[in-house]
């Protein structure tokens, strides 16, 4: 265990007395919280979890890399005190990015830390009362939340020192905790918003969507708004001045500090003070009164993994439903292993949750990133785009070449897969060529998370710009086709969802990769010096099929041999 | 008559370790092997290299003629595997999974969709058949492995510990199909540690301790050799060194202040 935790863990069981008073086993109380502490030292956290881990190391320590982080996400928060032209408006700003953040980190952490499925094995058998065994889990959450509020309200506290004076920082310290309350009514309340509209064996899917959705919005804040203080000059602002302010929560607690302060607050803002002084009281009697026991009867029913046949429903009952995935493989595909590569890939896309976790995120990135991309140039005029203008070009060449991340992105992830060890279906068969699964899977990333945004493209060219575009657009889709093949040709050589997240990444194929990116590069600025030139632009795209359609051959030739050796470089 | 399985002088070596030690074996059409063996004594190597899994052995394994090194592909048509506890892609439904086998088997697809319904039917999964495995009990999930194994019509059907998870009225089911697809003609490889199981399938009993043969024959044989024993005590006797009493002593004397 590491130092923290130990802090944490003395601090925690301090009140010896106390506990033995309620009736609770000491040495218990300390194993379990010993043994969850630890566990939660090995186990990835939210970051880590949404990034590829590019370290075949094993996770320990993950709580000081978490608390690292949450330290370092609090120091984000400070460019709220540059917005605003009082106190009560950056703090309503602060405290807004401290709670979404707080939420988005908890929400997906909390499943974890809630329900352990593995209690109902190891503890409850056990002779460990209800009483040690309550205790330990509300003990466990606060040294859980502590290790994240604790650091992401240091740099708040230390400014507010530095700037006002230790009141401040004092009455500031004791909003962190109301807002930490809030935090948790606000999961709670979601939880049990899921809980309601889905069946508690999708939950978890439907949190990782959640994530997915959090980490789009981070993004997209982070990007949109530097600019808009820009844009707007946000310096000037003064919240309280905005109708309707009053329902909002954060500004309650921005209140609430200012009259803890100075004692000193308008009459708007001792409204304010008012409701922010009660949230926390009617927050804690929500959870405890309604939430909380909806929540364990809801629970109960997740971590006995009850309802295997009766709830489940059947996935798509195929005769009544258009099949269009194998409609897509009958065109696409020509061998029965390929269509199987590409049916097996193009469903497990769709199902496999670590894999929808770390693509999805980077298909919201690039829509924040296009409609970006927008705003900026607001100012180009259509006249300007159909000129065919060096903006316009860029417009274009950087709508075709940077959306291609995405496939990138899915192909390269779609080797990897916590169910790694089903993939001895793949060798049992008698597979002449296993490329041909390859290829089919390379395939169906293809189609599903490239195709459709080149349509997209195609569709805003041709309204936007005419059908000049035409041309440029089809020869930067072939082009993109050919990195992405040469991508799975001159990488490892895997099948669809057959290889273990923390596998280590070779050092090999990380100068693969790069070199695929140099190669992608240049084809783009290459592409942007023939624009212009139709002929060329025309040759070039017939010249990028016969590429393509040569590499595809290769990967589905490859053999058995190539693909066992990248199974067991690792 | 030819041998369907036969292996000759067999080594397997994983980096200095010896993992098997001159297996020598002939099976015959229709034949139920048992095949057993403690913890660690390279049961599934031999099953590995059996199946096409591992190629890099010395000596020579022929599956119906075809050699496994070089025909590897021909043998793997032959046979049909049923892993021992394999994951399964569970976000899939059993359909999708078995037609993706089917597929590599390349087997007919209209054929192979009707089998499957049949299959499942008879292991009473029909109603399941467009659920996700992720729900499955572990025995639901064994049946549609074992349906993974057959899907294809094999010839040689290697199951390894096949009954595991499954309820008293799916293990008979089992034992009878067993019974019923030797007598077809199908030659059978069961490898399991359930003794009792064993005995009551197999017509031979193979039994394997540190990579070598240590005992070949049918049960009746085996106990005309070791007395008259249930197939449990013979295999005590054969493969380990300390008396297994003495064994549980140091157990019980473990918990003893």
């Amino acid at each position: 265990m590491n130092p923290v935790n130990k802090i944490f863990l003395k601090l925690v069981l301090l009140p010896t007395a106390v506990y033995k008073s309620m009736g609770v086993n000491m040495d218990q109380l300390r194993s379990i919280l010993v043994t969850k502490l630890i566990m939660d030292d090995r186990r990835p956290n939210t970051i880590q979890q949404t990034r590829t881990r590019n370290k075949g190391k094993q996770v320990s320590m993950a709580t000081l890399g978490t608390m690292l982080m949450s330290g370092l996400i609090g120091l984000v928060y400070l460019f709220a005190f540059s917005i605003g032209s009082n106190m009560v408006t950056s703090l309503t700003i602060y405290f807004s990015m401290f709670f979404f953040m707080l939420s988005a980190t908890l929400i997906s952490d909390f499943t974890s830390v809630l329900i352990d499925v593995r209690d109902t094995f190891i503890i409850l058998p056990k002779p460990v009362n209800d009483r040690t065994l309550l205790i330990s889990r509300l003990l466990h959450i606060l040294i859980h939340v502590s290790k994240i509020v604790l650091p992401m309200s240091l740099a708040g506290i230390v400014y507010l020192v530095m700037n006002v004076n230790i009141a401040a920082a004092l009455s500031f310290i004791l909003m962190v905790l109301f807002t930490t309350i809030f935090a948790i009514l606000f999961i709670n309340a979601v939880y049990i918003g899921i809980l309601k509209v889905t069946t508690p064996q999708k939950f978890q899917s439907v949190i990782s969507y959640i994530q997915i959705v959090f980490a789009i919005v981070i993004y997209a804040s982070y990007q949109v708004f530097p600019r808009m203080i820009n844009r707007f000059g946000l310096g000037s602002l003064d919240l309280s001045l905005q109708k309707g302010i009053l329902f909002y929560p954060l500004y309650w607690i921005a209140c609430t500090w200012k009259f803890l302060y100075s004692f000193h607050v308008s009459s708007r803002e001792a409204i304010g003070t008012a409701l922010g002084l009660c949230l926390p009281f009617i927050s804690i009697y929500l959870v405890v009164k309604y939430l909380a026991p909806f929540f364990n009867n809801k629970l109960a029913l997740l971590s006995s993994g009850s309802g295997t046949s009766a709830t489940a429903r059947p996935v798509n009952s195929s005769k009544h439903r258009f099949d269009y995935p194998l409609l897509l493989s009958k065109l696409f595909t020509s061998s029965p292993s390929e269509k199987m590569g590409f049916l097996f890939s193009w469903k497990m896309t769709s199902r496999s949750r670590d894999f929808k976790l770390k693509v999805y995120p980077s298909i919201g990135y690039l829509a924040v990133y296009v409609v970006i991309m927008f705003m900026n140039t607001k100012s180009m005029d259509l006249q300007e785009l159909r000129e065919e203008s060096i903006k316009s070009r860029i417009l274009v060449i950087s709508a075709l070449y940077f959306t291609s991340f995405i496939l990138t992105m899915a192909i390269s992830q779609i080797v990897y897969s916590e169910k790694y060890k089903a993939s001895w279906m793949y060798y049992i068969p008698p597979v002449d060529k296993p490329g041909a699964i390859i290829l089919g899977g390379a395939k169906a990333a293809i189609l599903k998370f490239y195709i459709p945004i080149v349509f997209f493209i195609t569709v805003a060219g041709l309204v936007l710009i005419g059908p000049g575009v035409l041309p440029n657009i089809l020869l930067g889709l072939f082009n993109e086709l050919l990195i992405a093949t040469l991508l799975v040709y001159v990488g490892n050589k895997l099948f669809p969802f057959s290889m273990h997240q923390n596998t280590n990444i070779k050092s090999g194929s990380l100068l693969r990769n790069l070199f695929v990116l140099a190669v992608s590069g240049v084809i783009a600025l290459f592409h942007f010096f023939i624009y212009t030139i139709m002929p060329v632009v025309i040759i070039g795209a017939v010249l990028s099929i016969i590429a393509t359609w040569l590499i595809m051959q290769s990967i589905r030739n490859i053999q058995w041999k190539a693909v066992k050796s990248s199974y067991s470089e690792d | 008559m030819e041998p369907v399985i036969s292996i000759r002088n067999l080594f397997k070596n994983f980096g200095n370790k010896q993992v098997l030690k001159d297996i020598n074996l002939e099976v015959y059409s229709g034949q139920v092997i048992g095949y057993i063996g403690p913890n660690g004594a390279g049961k599934s190597t031999t099953v590995k290299i059996l199946c096409g899994l591992l190629t890099d052995y010395e000596g020579e394994v022929k599956v119906k003629g075809f050699d496994v090194k070089k025909d590897t592909l021909e043998v793997k048509k032959i046979i049909g595997y049923v892993p021992e506890m394999a994951e399964l892609y569970d976000v899939l439904t059993p359909k999708e999974f078995l037609s993706f086998m089917g597929a590599l088997y390349g087997i007919n697809e209209q054929v192979c969709s009707e089998r499957i319904q049949k299959i499942l039917s008879a292991f009473s999964l029909a109603d399941n058949i467009d659920q996700r495995m992720d729900s499955f009990s572990k025995g639901m999930k064994q049946k549609v492995l074992i349906a993974s194994g057959l899907l294809h019509n094999p010839d040689v059907i290697i199951l390894d510990e096949p009954l595991s998870g499954l309820d008293a009225n799916s293990v008979i089911i089992i034992k009878e199909m067993i019974s019923r697809l030797a007598r077809d003609g199908k030659t059978i490889f069961y490898c399991s540690h359930m003794m009792d199981v064993v005995e009551k399938v197999s017509d031979r009993i193979v039994l394997i301790d540190e990579g070598r043969i240590i005992a070949n024959g049918s049960f009746e044989e085996l106990k005309v050799q070791q007395g008259n024993k249930s197939l449990e005590q013979i295999f005590a006797n054969l493969t380990s060194k300390d008396s297994l009493a003495s064994t549980a002593d140091e157990l019980i004397k473990a918990l003893e202040n």
